[in-house]
């Protein structure tokens, strides 16, 4: 008889030893599907609340005094291309998201009734996708040409469907398409009017030119912002790099809670279970002591015999994970919604780690029951055979 | 000559004290013998019985089968040997609880032709409507001729049985000790080891261990 058929049967007539068995494997698979797909949500979950407030990294001109760049214009500039040469950069890869801004106060808009107004000019140049880096879902604001969305203030003074209307330092007057009005709430962006940085470029007679770079910082080993720094000023060394610590914080915490998942719970689990499995398989060798040594009397090498119980481990190891990649999926849905706002219809099962589970716990399987099979092959058959 | 042991020698330790199995035991087994090795309990019957299916290496001596030392070859022949040259019987059967009849026998079958011969072999042992049932739907005589067939299907050259009728009836016992003499009609060779009397009748030749030597 084929030895796969003699497992087969065992474990069929074993049904409760082969259920325990499953069972430990299907909840530490699931346990840990669950977790890395949770944590996967978290991540989203993260990514779009710093969706919601803004990139945490901004790149202005070296010595600029953040003091004078919120309140008036005298920040010095830098080309928009440096942009494009740090997104080809194939060294930079600390950054993320690269959004050139041309930010500038405008002391004196006048509304449709001739009202003079202090607003802020936001130019927007397209994010600049990384060359070198796998490519991201887009964060900096589109604003198609010949548009601007206005903030909920400036949004006030302006009748529907009425043009946005600004003097440019040409003296000409410039007509935008109003695209967005939006909401109110958005701290600077509520006085702020954003342009296509081209436009805004045009109307202020600054072709070419930035004053600031916003991007997402990259959490790194040896520090966030220090390593953003580094890269950044051996490629620029006119430019310097600060960093909107709330946002950083609250990512660098959800990616430490991260790693601790990672790092603790999901090994935790997956010892546990191989040291129950490996229990496990030494109570069914034991309990199988005669059968083995009828085996080896009828002559099945001790190759064979260790064969047949890893094949054993193999078969739980891929079930077992199979079933509790799905399951561990679903519960991570299931409480998913109720935990994450913003991703709780995108969490979905995770089939990047569905390879590696049906690799994983085959291969941890057949290693909790390889003691369990060397002592099967070294069982006295004679000892056994003759016990009345 | 198919088998000769050689001035084997066999000693266990249990705890400080040792114990002697077999000691310089020399004995030759032709084709087509039937020896009952007899002996009190503890005499040697067993170790000798398992020294010649290759399941215990002797301390010394030398167990040649066909003029080969079985221990002093690789393991995958020795291996092949207890596959193919050799058929066990014990008294505890020792079926595989979750095979069928059918598949138990099947356990011991190294060639896919063999479905007529185990039907042959069922009938004539009266397991006919049985073939499909688990051992423990068995009654001892029918688990021990399921586990007869199981030791002869692949036609061994030696059938070696260890106390094959100690859980069986007289009525069972007697049906059981004709099969194996059947076996031995048709040319092959039985090493038995018995305390039954029944069994040791059929024997032509007849050996007794005490204290691991043979002493008759």
């Amino acid at each position: 008889m084929n030895p796969l058929k003699l497992v087969i049967k065992e474990l069929l007539y074993r049904k409760i030893s082969s259920i325990v068995i499953l069972f430990t494997v299907v909840v530490a698979s699931s346990v840990s599907v669950a977790i890395y797909t949770l944590s996967k949500a978290s991540e989203n979950e993260t990514r779009k609340i710093m969706r919601e407030q803004g990139l945490n990294l901004y790149i202005f001109p070296k010595g600029t005094n953040l003091i004078d760049f919120y309140s008036i214009n005298n920040t010095g500039t830098f080309p928009d291309k440096y942009v494009d040469v740090l997104a080809e950069s194939k060294t930079f890869d600390a950054v993320r998201h690269l959004t050139g801004i041309l930010q500038i106060k405008y002391p004196d808009w006048k509304d449709s009734n001739g009202s003079t107004h202090q607003i802020v000019l936001f130019g927007y140049k397209d994010e600049a996708q990384q060359k070198y880096l796998p490519e991201q879902e887009l964060m900096g604001f589109d604003v198609k040409k010949g548009t601007v969305q206005v903030g909920a203030l400036i949004a006030k003074n302006i009748k529907p469907e009425a043009p946005f209307i600004i003097t440019g330092a040409d003296g000409k007057q410039y007509n935008f398409k109003v695209d967005k009005r939006m909401e109110e709430g958005r701290g600077m962006m509520d006085q702020g009017v954003s342009f296509n940085l081209e436009d805004l470029q045009q109307v202020l007679g600054m072709q070419g030119k930035i004053n600031k770079i916003e991007a997402l910082g990259c959490v790194c080993k040896d520090g966030r912002i220090k390593n953003a720094r580094k890269q950044v000023q051996a490629i620029f060394s006119d430019l310097e790099v600060t960093e909107i610590s709330s946002i950083a914080d609250a990512r660098e915490n959800q990616r430490v809670m991260m790693n601790k998942y990672g790092a603790f719970i999901i090994p935790f689990i997956i010892i546990s279970c191989l040291l129950i499995t490996g229990l496990l398989f030494y109570q069914n060798v034991n309990a199988r002591k005669r059968e083995i040594g009828l085996l080896k009397a009828m002559g099945t090498s001790s190759y064979t015999i260790l064969f047949m119980i890893l094949f054993k481990a193999f078969i739980f190891g891929l079930a077992g994970g199979i079933i509790g990649f799905f399951k561990g999926s679903w519960v991570a849905e299931y409480f998913g919604k109720e935990i994450f706002m913003f991703t709780a219809l995108s969490i979905k099962p995770v089939w990047s780690i569905f390879y590696y589970i049906i690799i994983i716990f085959p291969v941890l399987l057949m290693l909790s029951s390889w003691i369990p099979a060397l002592i099967a092959t070294r069982i006295d058959a004679a000892k056994i055979l003759s016990q009345e | 000559m198919m088998l000769e042991i050689v001035n084997i020698s066999k000693r266990y330790k249990k705890g400080s004290e040792e114990f002697i199995a077999l000691e310089n035991v020399s004995l030759e087994i032709e084709k087509g013998d039937y020896m009952a090795v007899t002996g009190a309990s503890g005499a040697g019957k067993s170790t000798l019985l398992y020294a010649i299916g290759g399941l215990i290496h002797p301390d010394s001596g030398e167990v040649l089968y066909k003029g080969r030392d079985i221990y002093k070859q690789k393991s995958k022949v020795t291996d092949e040997y207890r596959k193919k040259h050799v058929g066990f019987m014990f008294q505890q059967f020792h079926l595989m609880p979750y095979l069928t009849v059918l598949d138990n026998i099947r356990l011991a079958c190294y060639e896919k032709h063999k479905l007529d011969t185990i039907n042959n072999y069922i009938d004539k042992c009266s397991l006919t409507g049985l073939k499909n049932k688990y051992s423990s739907e068995l009654s001892v005589g029918e688990k021990q001729r399921t586990a007869f067939i199981r030791a002869i299907i692949s036609n061994p050259d030696i059938l070696l049985a260890d106390e094959p009728t100690g859980n069986l009836d007289p009525g069972n016992s007697t049906i059981l000790m004709s099969l194996v003499e059947d076996f031995h009609k048709n040319g092959g060779t039985v090493v038995l080891v018995s305390h039954d009397p029944l069994a040791a009748k059929y024997a032509n030749r007849i050996i007794t261990l005490e204290k691991g030597r043979i002493v008759l």
